[in-house]
Parts: structure tokens; C-alpha cells; sequence
């Protein structure tokens, strides 16, 4: 019996480690950033050069937050694509209530922090009720706040932007936390990275370790089965809306601050973005299945192809159509890895 | 394992794609530079594609192949996204930047950036009123107001008593310094229609809309070419009986005026808002040379009317007007 | 006897679904209820676990009266349901699977995955269940051995009354005898098991206690000793109703 056993456990640990590694949703984004550093390293001494990263781990940071929660919403088997939007009515709130309306610079970003988990809030709460699907409640959320945006800057303002953020109070400490640099080895990295990581980091954790992401898993991939077994299926896909939410106003209010500007359209037309971030980074459309740090790779991807165009000095014209193949090959190669890893089970 | 080729090809294809990438007038990395060669960025905030910024890119990349040097046109409206190009033209130690502030504020820090870089900086277009400040060597543009001005008073002169101006890029000071501009010659009232110029359609349908809605508009003041032909159309639609003037050329603009349906065209001259920088950098970095001793290098307002439009038409179809 | 229904009944609407129906669960044992479809099987389930409320007749648990008012509650009192999609999710892993919704708790918000391992590995072991690896998703598995990690899991968190939904329904005869192995494992646990099933053949072999249900009413609860499997197949058939079906279909 003994030997039988041992036996059995030795056949396990071989063939576990090996499959572990291969189905991890994480390994077609790497291959995928692993070939995209590649060919644009290879071409352009200053894309690998320590300026050049920091130039092109920016976007990657901004875009990475949100894809990032977005992804952990996509586990859980919904869309949000009113958070794109979001970041522009969260910068807007700050700004306006700092410069028109006197506010501590801080104050007006706790109090856009109010209004995006109030908004996450209405989506989870809609989608959790009626049952409709989050890609068409997400849609109306998205029209209205851009309505929104564009329609209280202009009766408050009169034009489509709001501005003078340099001079409200406390701006030099709130950007100084989410806009400012950290100088590594001669060149300046923003700050906006760290917080990328940290987010990064516990989006992992909280999915990998926590009983709550093993209730992201069970509500994406059978919202019926969790709910059969007593997972508290409508409290978590709220939860998931406010997170998305929350990151929304991160980024909403580190590019306010670092731009102390915000113009009424911004955020519009990244919603899908983040969401093919996510893709690339081992999400299924379907919910159940994906990675916090897959996502988070993706929106390096990302970031090294937007950037990298340019310092190839490639035609400006052509910048959509590159960056479109770039990312269709990406996603592409994503696939074939990850049919191969599912293939090689037994 | 059949899997591990494809994946290879797809690599591959990936390289190829490099290698047969089109880089016309720019420089093949790695490859020597042009004989007293120098590399200079420009960085607009115009969307590419734009028939208006697509001259200036033209005035930029002649002056670069005149003087034999590189020239990169970049563009992109997003303020967040320009201060990033700004960004990568410092680290990729360009010998000079161009860049156009439509929104000086989310610029600031780039550009001073780049300043501090010791990279010397020339403002085009927008942002006149903060070049200096941010270190620019000089501003090459059209001053929005006098332009402004000048345009109020031949509508005036035309008999318009309520204008439409539609301004088509969210944010930009100069569009409304050049209505408010207007607004002070005319004489009359001055009412701002917001739209998008990335939708053209759109435009037509809103300027349209207003048209019918108020018959007592009788101008229209577009203040880029793409959107006077739209709110040409617009006039047409509506049949209304409002006179049209614009901002800015463009072929299908000339040949408008040359039919009557558009009054005259303020001409900025953007093709020296590209030429002109290149010169100014290019002597910068080879004789320390600054230009307009701290003030801006005017490019504009010219007329152009049905006069001189047939002339002017030749060039446009060139591109460099 | 740990759960037991003395004439209960239940009507949706105007459609009398289930009535005059008593059955009983004793620990160590199992009881099968048999009935072709629309007999009322499901209904008798949703009933023993809480998902409806009878209209009649009564419910005991361990001989007091009880009225289940959500399906957690049923949970609680250790009935424990396993329908037949199972509620598990294919693409988590049978470790995920096995505690959901019941994770091991580490610090405040954390789950013990270390611990959630290793007793799923040993539970299905002491089962009898050899599954390989507990990381592989459970939609890879076989119907059969998915079943039996559903028992497992009722098993592990303190059933005391197990109730299978069909679980050999939609399986091939190998895999259905694999599950009627694992039921008579959790028999022999000392669980009551509650097996409804429309097939006699895999009912005999594993019963102890049979209930027929026809049309919403009970034709009877037979001990195994005093039933045989033929006598049980015909009473589900409607030995009369095939007769004369047939006499119906013989060729002159």
C-alpha cells in the first residue's frame, strides 16, 4: 500500500510543477512581452535605454491600474466600461472643487473618491438586481457620465476644460505622493509605476490568497453553482464594480495633478483598451479565468509598442495601423501558448 | 508541438515587419548621420491625418531635407499623451523640439523638462502667451486675436449682424481667442457651437441643427478648413442664407471661395509654422542665432479671397498652402 | 432516524405536485426514490433541502418537527444536496472547488491554501478517490469523478443526510458504478444517503430502503428485504400500463 502511494506521489510532483507552470494564464503574456522588448530593443538604443524605460513603463503604469481591476471584474465575470470615463469625471471633480470652490487639494480628491464608489456603487447594484448584462448597464453609465462631464464643465466653466490646479492648496504634497518622480540611476521614473505595482501586488494576492478571490473565481465561472454553495455572489460582483471605480479615481486623480489640467473628453475610448490589457493577459471574455498580473503585463505590452513606434521613428501615420498589428500578434501568440500548455495535460 | 513553428513564423513576421517599415524622410537608426546633420522633434497637438497639420508636417520635413537634417513630426491631441512624445524627444536627445501648446498647463512640465535638458524649444501655433515663460527661444504662430479681429471686421463689412463660430478642438485657447477676437470687431452678437473635428458628419448635422433652429444667425465662421466644408454642407442642407468665412486653407477651401460659397479664408501660413522652427533650430545649434528678439515670429493673418484664390489654389494642391 | 416526512404535500398554484408522500433516512442507510420523470422527485428534494416549503403533512428532523426556511438553513442542520449540476466550477480547480464557499480561514481576510490542499488530497484519498493532481481544473475531470469530489466535499464539511440528485443519469454504466462505490462509502460512514434515481438497476444493488413515487403520490416505501428487483422495475414501469401497451403493439 505504502509503496503504491509513494509511488502516486512522485508521479504527481513531476508532472504538477511542469503543468502548474505551463497553464498559468500569465505565460502567453510574457512570451508576448518577451518578443515585443525584444524587437524594439534590439532596433532602438534608447528604447533600452534607462530613460527609455522610464518613458515607456509610464503608460504602461496608468494603463496597468485599470486594466488591472479591470481584469479582476472580468474574472468575475463582468464589464465596466464606464471606467475609462470615470477617470475624467473624478479628475474634473478634483480640479473644479480645488480651483473653483477653494477646496484643500485633498478634500476634493476624497471627495471624487465619494463620487467613484458611488458610481461603482450604481453599476454593481443595477447589474446585481436586474440581471441585465454589465456590458449594456456599463454602456448607459459611460453616455451618461460623458454627458456629464462635458455638460457641468461647461456650466460651470464655460469652456470644455478646467485648469489652474498649480495653485489650489496643497498641491505640492498630493503631487509630490501621486505625480511625482523618483530619480533611479540618472533618470526619473514616475511615481505612478510604484503605485502600479502596489496595485498589481494586492490585485494578486486578493485573487490568489484571500477567500474573496476564490469567490471572483467561483462567481465568473458559475454564478449559479457559487450562489448553489453559499458564496455571497451579489456582494462580491459589487464589490468588483467599486474596485473598478476605485482605480478609476487613482488615475483620474494622478493625471490631474500631474497635468493640473483636465479636459472635459478625457478617458473616452480607453474602456477597451484596458479590457484587451486584460485579454492579452490571460482573461477570458466569459469570466472565470485570468490574472492580475497577466493584465498587468499587458498593459506593458502596451506601453512598450505605443512608445516604441516612436522611437523607431516610424511614420506617424501609421502609428494606429503598427500598433494595431502589434497587439492582434500579441494576443495571437497569447492564444497559441496557452492551446499548448492545455494540450500537454494528460 | 505542432504549435512551436507557428509560433516562430508569427516571430518572424514580426521582424519583417521592421525591416519594411516606411521611414521616408526619416533616418535609418544606426546609420550615420547627414553632414553637419542634427535631429529635431516636432510635436503637435494635431491628430494625424489632419489636413491643416499636415502642411505644417510638410513645411517641417522640407526644411529638413533643404538643410539635411532629421525632422520627426509626431502628433496627438491628448495633452497627457503629447507630454509623453515631449518626453521621449528628451531622452532620445533631439537636438531641438517643436511643439504646439494647445494646453500649455499639462505641458509645462515637459517642457521645461527639456529646457532644463539644455534642448532648445520653439512654441508653434498655440500657447503664444506662455512660450516665453516655459523658455522657449521664440513662438512661431499667427497672434489669434488680430486674426480674430480681422476676420470680425470683413464679416462686418459683409453684412453679418449674428455669427456662428464653431470651434472644433476642445480646449484650445487660440480657437476662442480668435472668436473672441471676431466678436470684438463685428459689432454683433457671437455665439460659440462646440463639435468635434475628429467627426465630420457630425459637424454638418450640428451646424445644421443650429441653423434651422435660429434663423437669425446670417454668418458662419468655421475656424478650421475640414469644418467650413462641413458646415458648407451644413448651409446647403438647411438653405440657409449665411455667409461663410473660415480659418485656414485647404484645397477643397479654395476652391469654394473660387465658387462663392465660402466669403474669404484667414490664412495662418501654417506651412512656416513648420518650415520656419526647422531654420530657427537648425541656425540655433550651428551659429547660437535667436530669432524675434522675445517676440513671437507672426506667420498670418493673410486674406486669401476670390482674387487671389486661383493662384493660391496651385499651391494648396502642393500641399504647402 | 434523522429525517423522516409523514404525508407531506405540495401544490403550485392549481397543480397538485406532490401528496401523501412519507419516507424515512436512517444513518448508515441508504434510502432510494425511484419514479419516472414527473413524478415529483425534484419536488421531494427541493422540499428535504429547503428550497420549498411543504404545504402538508410534516417534516422531522431527529424526530422533531421542522420547517427548512432557505437551503442554508437545511446546510446547517447537515442536509446536505448535491444536484445534479453539480455546483462545482469547471475551470477552478478541485481544491477551490472542494471549499467553496466554506474556506479555510488565515488572518483576517486570508484563505490557508496550504491547508486547503492537503485536506482535499487526503479526503478524496480516504474516500477511495484517486484524482491525481487537486491543482487540475475540475472540468477536466470524468463525470464520475466529479460526482465523487461533490460527495467528498458533502462528506468532509458534516453531512449527516446526503441527498444525490440523479447522479448516475447521465453517466455510462463504468463511470455509474464508480459513484455507487463512493455512495456506499459515505453510507458506510454512517451518512444517511437519500439516492433518487428513474433507474431500478443502479438502485437495487445499493438500497436499503425503497420509495416509489408516481404521478405526485407515493405507490409505497419498501425495505429492501421485501422487495425484488424485478418486482421494483415493473412497479416503476407500470407493469399493468405495459401490458397493455404491449398487447397494443403486437402484430395481428
Amino acid at each position: 500500500m505504502t509503496a503504491a502511494t509513494s509511488r502516486a506521489d512522485e508521479r504527481v510532483a513531476d508532472v504538477g510543477l511542469l503543468r502548474r507552470l505551463l497553464i498559468r494564464p500569465e505565460l502567453g503574456a510574457v512570451v508576448g512581452a518577451i518578443v515585443v522588448f525584444t524587437f524594439f530593443a534590439s532596433q532602438s538604443a534608447v528604447f533600452r535605454s534607462l530613460d527609455g524605460i522610464a518613458n515607456w513603463l509610464d503608460p504602461a503604469a496608468t494603463l496597468g491600474i485599470m486594466a488591472v481591476a479591470v481584469a479582476l471584474l472580468m474574472i468575475g465575470g463582468e464589464f465596466d466600461l464606464s471606467a475609462g470615463v470615470l477617470t475624467g469625471t473624478t479628475g474634473l471633480i478634483l480640479v473644479t472643487l480645488a480651483t473653483r470652490y477653494g477646496l484643500n487639494v485633498w478634500v476634493a480628491m476624497l471627495a471624487g473618491l465619494v463620487v467613484a464608489l458611488a458610481v461603482g456603487l450604481f453599476n454593481g447594484l443595477i447589474v446585481t438586481r436586474t440581471r441585465l448584462p454589465s456590458f449594456i448597464v456599463t454602456l448607459g453609465t459611460f453616455l451618461m457620465l460623458q454627458g456629464i462631464n462635458l455638460g457641468v464643465t461647461k456650466a460651470l466653466t464655460g469652456t470644455v476644460q478646467v485648469g489652474g490646479l498649480r495653485s489650489a492648496s496643497g498641491y505640492e504634497g498630493a503631487r509630490t505622493v501621486f505625480a511625482g518622480t523618483v530619480e533611479i540611476g540618472g533618470s526619473s521614473f514616475r511615481v505612478a509605476i510604484l503605485w502600479w505595482l502596489l496595485v498589481t501586488a494586492v490585485a494578486t494576492w486578493v485573487l490568489m490568497r484571500s477567500r474573496q478571490g476564490n469567490w471572483i473565481f467561483a462567481v465568473g465561472g458559475d454564478e449559479k453553482a457559487a450562489r448553489a454553495v453559499g458564496v455571497p455572489a451579489a456582494r462580491t460582483k459589487i464589490a468588483l464594480f467599486m474596485t473598478t471605480a476605485f482605480a478609476a479615481w487613482l488615475v483620474g486623480s494622478i493625471l490631474a495633478l500631474r497635468y493640473t489640467s483636465v479636459q472635459a473628453n478625457v478617458g473616452i475610448g480607453q474602456e477597451f483598451i484596458y479590457i484587451i490589457a486584460a485579454v492579452i493577459g490571460g482573461c477570458l471574455l466569459t469570466g472565470g479565468y485570468g490574472s492580475a498580473i497577466g493584465a498587468a503585463i499587458g498593459a506593458v505590452i502596451f506601453g512598450m509598442a505605443d512608445k516604441g513606434i516612436v522611437f523607431l521613428g516610424w511614420d506617424a501615420d501609421w502609428f494606429k495601423f503598427f500598433l494595431g498589428a502589434m497587439l492582434l500578434l500579441a494576443t495571437l501568440a497569447n492564444r497559441l501558448v496557452r492551446r499548448y500548455a492545455e494540450g500537454v495535460r494528460h | 508541438m505542432r504549435r512551436i513553428p507557428v509560433v516562430l513564423a508569427l516571430a518572424s513576421a514580426l521582424a519583417l515587419t521592421a525591416c519594411s517599415a516606411p521611414a521616408e524622410q526619416n533616418a535609418e537608426p544606426g546609420s550615420a548621420p547627414p553632414a553637419g546633420g542634427g535631429e529635431y522633434a516636432v510635436i503637435t497637438h494635431g491628430a494625424p491625418g489632419d489636413s491643416f497639420w499636415d502642411v505644417v508636417k510638410n513645411g517641417a520635413e522640407a526644411a529638413g531635407q533643404e538643410y539635411g537634417v532629421t525632422v520627426t513630426y509626431q502628433g496627438d491631441g491628448d495633452p497627457a499623451k503629447q507630454s509623453q512624445l515631449i518626453d521621449q524627444a528628451v531622452s532620445g536627445q533631439a537636438d531641438g523640439i517643436v511643439v504646439s501648446m494647445a494646453n500649455p498647463d499639462a505641458l509645462r512640465e515637459a517642457v521645461g523638462k527639456a529646457v532644463a535638458a539644455g534642448i532648445p524649444v520653439v512654441t508653434i501655433n498655440s500657447g503664444a502667451d506662455s512660450s516665453k515663460e516655459f523658455g522657449a527661444i521664440t513662438h512661431v504662430g499667427q497672434s489669434e486675436d488680430v486674426a480674430g479681429r480681422g476676420a470680425g471686421e470683413q464679416l462686418k463689412s459683409a453684412g453679418v449682424t449674428k455669427l456662428l463660430c464653431v470651434i472644433h478642438e476642445a480646449g484650445n485657447i487660440g480657437l476662442d481667442q480668435r472668436c473672441t477676437g471676431a466678436e470684438e470687431t463685428l459689432g454683433g452678437a457671437v455665439e460659440r457651437l462646440q463639435v468635434d473635428v475628429s467627426n465630420l458628419a457630425d459637424v454638418t448635422s450640428k451646424v445644421t441643427a443650429k441653423l434651422q433652429s435660429d434663423q437669425s444667425v446670417n454668418g458662419v465662421l468655421a475656424l478650421n478648413p475640414a469644418v467650413a466644408v462641413a458646415a458648407r454642407d451644413a448651409i446647403r442642407d438647411s438653405g440657409s442664407q449665411a455667409k461663410l468665412a473660415t480659418f485656414d486653407l485647404s484645397a477643397d477651401v479654395v476652391a469654394a471661395i473660387q465658387a462663392d460659397e465660402i466669403l474669404f479664408a484667414v490664412d495662418q501660413q501654417q506651412y512656416l509654422q513648420g518650415y520656419l522652427p526647422i531654420t530657427f533650430l537648425h541656425l540655433y545649434k550651428n551659429n547660437l542665432n535667436t530669432v524675434g528678439g522675445g517676440l513671437p515670429v507672426n506667420t498670418g493673418p493673410g486674406f486669401v479671397t476670390k482674387e487671389n484664390a486661383e493662384r493660391v489654389a496651385k499651391l494648396a494642391e502642393a500641399g504647402t498652402r | 432516524m434523522i429525517l423522516e416526512t409523514r404525508g407531506i404535500g405540495k401544490s403550485f398554484g392549481s397543480v397538485l405536485a406532490l401528496r401523501e408522500v412519507s419516507m424515512s433516512v436512517e444513518a448508515g442507510q441508504v434510502t432510494c426514490v425511484l419514479g419516472d420523470n414527473g413524478a415529483g422527485k425534484s419536488t421531494l428534494i427541493k422540499i428535504l433541502s429547503g428550497v420549498h416549503q411543504h404545504d402538508a403533512g410534516s417534516l422531522l428532523v431527529d424526530g422533531a418537527e421542522a420547517r427548512f426556511a432557505s437551503p442554508r438553513d437545511a446546510l446547517d442542520r447537515g442536509i446536505s444536496t448535491v444536484y445534479q449540476d453539480l455546483a462545482m466550477i469547471p475551470l477552478m480547480s478541485v481544491w477551490r472547488n472542494f471549499f467553496l464557499g466554506s474556506e479555510p480561514r488565515r488572518g483576517l481576510l486570508g484563505f490557508d491554501v496550504r491547508r486547503a490542499r492537503r485536506v482535499a488530497r487526503d479526503e478524496l484519498r480516504a474516500m477511495g478517490i484517486d484524482v491525481r493532481d487537486v491543482d487540475q481544473p475540475v472540468g477536466t475531470l470524468s463525470g464520475g469523478e466529479r460526482q465523487s469530489v461533490a460527495i467528498a466535499r458533502a462528506v468532509y464539511f458534516g453531512a449527516r443526510v446526503l441527498i444525490l440528485d440523479e447522479p448516475t443519469s447521465a453517466l455510462g454504466v463504468k463511470q455509474a458504478g464508480v459513484v455507487l462505490r463512493y455512495i456506499a462509502a459515505a453510507r458506510d460512514r454512517g451518512l444517511g444517503v437519500v439516492f433518487i434515481t428513474h433507474n431500478p438497476h443502479h438502485a437495487y444493488p445499493v438500497g436499503d430502503r425503497f420509495l416509489l413515487l408516481n404521478r405526485g403520490t407515493s405507490l409505497g416505501q419498501y425495505a429492501k428485504a421485501d422487495i425484488s428487483r424485478e418486482r421494483l422495475t415493473s412497479l416503476m414501469a407500470g407493469a399493468a400500463e405495459l401490458e397493455e401497451l404491449a398487447h397494443e403493439l403486437e402484430r395481428d
